[in-house]
């Protein structure tokens, strides 16, 4: 899954620069980021605390009110104790988006998750939809923005089940004045849950630097 | 025989004729009577008085004195009746009665003195203890006059029986004092000039309508004992003023501080994102302990909404465009002004006209 997510992302990233520079109205910005991440998964015999950074690549491709969003990420999460077996992880999300306000964009898309073992692999995927809103402090400079999603269908490989998900992201956005650069600081929690005996959650705090080409 | 019926005949019709003749007496006599004016009867009381036929000189200056209308005394000649009459009751031992004529008189004319060398002293010093006693103002005003409000003066000359003080107002029909026009003592030696520039306490021309200035005489003791009311009519012709220029729309002026409104909008999502932040696990991962990390997030967050707040200078003053509305402002204020001074000028220009009526006299015991 990890590999498919990684292509996709790719794919996406290669090919979406050729059009959008044929068409002046499509406008794209690139972004790095990296955070630490802290994951726990809890059930009705296992608590486990996981922490480790993750570095993550976007792209984001907007025309007119329409967004397209491809994320990806990778990482390494470690316990501190050697009893709770480290994971690797791997996550992406492919969201399109309508800003139906300058400060309102609804989002709808998948949302990928997955945890890698000695022991295989278990993959969380979950369709979303999702609300975000911004607010400018200085206008075209800086803005905050809160978003908020909820997985409306989910699943989960090991073990085959369905699950559900929701989370939410908020921070700030800074955008250099004469620089294609901006800047972006975010908290970002989210939950799947199979059933009612198992939950696996993530915070992370995530530093991203872009870049988007000055018109 | 016939001598006698022709000497009989004769004494009849010189009979007849007498009672004829006297029949035409009779009737002529009251004709003549009635013929006569208040000033006749007035000179009959006076030469009865002078032969000292006293009753009979009463009852002819009383009829003098009561005739009415256009055929009633002048004020002149009432006085002398009423002189006249007060001597002949004193006289007469009717000593309260020469006091009430007297006090009449005094009323009637406060300026008024008998002459000493026609009045025994007993007279004179009766009438001088009655115009002391009685304190009591007339007033001589123009009948019918025009002045320039704020420029002329209206005069009301006053005259008073004895020393004593008074307040003199100018007021409406219905009482309301529009002017305070005088306060404090008035003798009976001079005269006393009261006089109204056409405008009201704050400086206003008054409106067209009927007035009336009011002289309240006191006693002693500062209770009111009488009041004089001069009625008064004022009127205007109707002048062309200008309109005031209005004053410049608010859409013209600048704000002079800086508002709060997008300094409040640039803290508003900073603090709403970083509360946000704070309360996200609560909503999106319950039952799970969140790590204090995210305060760090919401900290910042907070501290750039805050920041973007303090950056538009809430309330502080913006001398550009303080400057732009002084400019408006005084713009505005010179033209109101050379209005003003327009319309002053025209309403200078315009005579105020007062017409006086007859003054009366109201006492708090009646009249």
């Amino acid at each position: 899954m990890t590999r498919i997510l990684t292509v996709v992302c790719a794919a996406a990233l290669g090919v979406l620069p050729a059009p959008l520079a044929a068409q002046a109205r499509w406008r794209l910005s690139l972004g790095a980021s990296g955070g630490g991440e802290t994951v726990r998964s809890r059930s009705d015999s296992l608590a486990e605390r996981l922490s480790g950074a993750v570095f993550t690549g976007e792209a984001m491709a907007t025309r007119e009110r329409f967004i397209l969003r491809l994320r990806y990420g990778q990482g390494h999460v470690t316990a501190g104790s050697a009893t709770v077996m480290a994971r690797d992880v791997a996550e992406g999300e492919a969201l399109l988006g309508y800003t139906a306000r300058p400060w309102l964009t609804l989002w709808f898309g998948p949302h990928a998750r997955t945890y890698g073992t000695a022991l295989g692999d278990q993959r969380w995927l979950f369709w979303s939809a999702r609300v975000g809103v911004r607010g400018n402090l200085f206008p075209g400079r800086l803005e905050s923005f809160v978003e908020l999603w909820q997985g409306f269908s989910g699943r989960v490989s090991r073990p085959a089940s369905s699950a559900a998900g929701r989370g939410a992201e908020a921070g700030l956005q800074l955008r250099l004045a004469s620089r294609p650069l901006w800047g972006r600081l975010a908290y970002r929690v989210e939950q799947g849950r199979i059933g009612a005996s198992r939950r696996e959650t993530v915070e992370a705090i995530t530093l991203t630097v872009g870049y988007v080409p000055l018109r | 025989m016939d001598q006698d019926h022709s000497e009989a005949d004769w004494r009849v019709r010189r009979t007849v004729a007498l009672l004829a003749a006297v029949s035409l007496a009779a009737l002529a006599g009251p004709r003549g009577a009635a013929a006569q004016s208040a000033a006749d009867v007035l000179a009959q009381g006076v030469r009865a008085y002078q032969d000292l036929e006293f009753d009979g000189a009463a009852g002819l200056l009383r009829r003098s004195l009561a005739f009415q209308g256009t055929e009633a005394l002048a004020p002149a000649a009432a006085a002398r009746a009423l002189i006249y009459l007060a001597a002949t009751e004193f006289f007469r031992n009717h000593r309260d009665s020469a006091t009430a004529v007297a006090r009449r008189l005094v009323l009637l004319d406060p300026r008024f003195r008998p002459d000493q060398l026609v009045f025994p002293p007993q007279v004179v010093a009766l009438y001088e203890g009655v115009r002391r006693a009685t304190p009591a103002v007339i007033a001589r005003a123009p009948a019918d006059t025009s002045i320039r409000p704020g420029a002329d003066a209206y005069a009301v000359r006053l005259y008073a029986s004895a020393f004593h003080e008074i307040s003199a107002t100018l007021g409406t029909e219905a009482g309301r004092v529009v002017r305070a026009l005088y306060a404090g003592p008035i003798g009976d030696s001079d005269s006393l000039d009261l006089t109204w520039n056409g405008l009201d306490s704050a400086g206003a021309r008054v409106p067209d309508g009927r007035y009336a200035v009011a002289v309240t005489s006191l006693d002693r003791q500062r209770r009111v004992v009488r009041t004089l009311r001069l009625p008064l009519e004022v009127a205007q012709p109707a002048v062309d003023t200008l309109p005031h220029p209005l004053p410049p729309a608010d859409s013209l002026l600048r704000p002079e501080r800086q508002s709060y409104g997008p300094a409040l909008r640039a803290l508003a999502p900073g603090a709403l994102t970083g509360v946000a932040i704070a309360v996200l696990p609560k909503v999106v991962a319950s039952r799970e302990d969140a790590s204090g990390a995210r305060f760090f997030v919401g900290g910042t967050v907070t501290i750039a909404g805050i920041a973007a707040f303090l950056s538009h200078h809430p309330g502080r003053p913006i001398p550009g465009n303080a400057a732009h509305n002084r400019v408006l402002r005084d713009d505005w204020r010179r033209a109101l002004d050379a209005v003003i001074g327009r319309n002053a000028q025209r309403m200078r220009e315009v005579r105020m006209r007062i017409r006086s009526g007859a003054p009366l006299l109201v006492t708090p015991e009646g009249p």
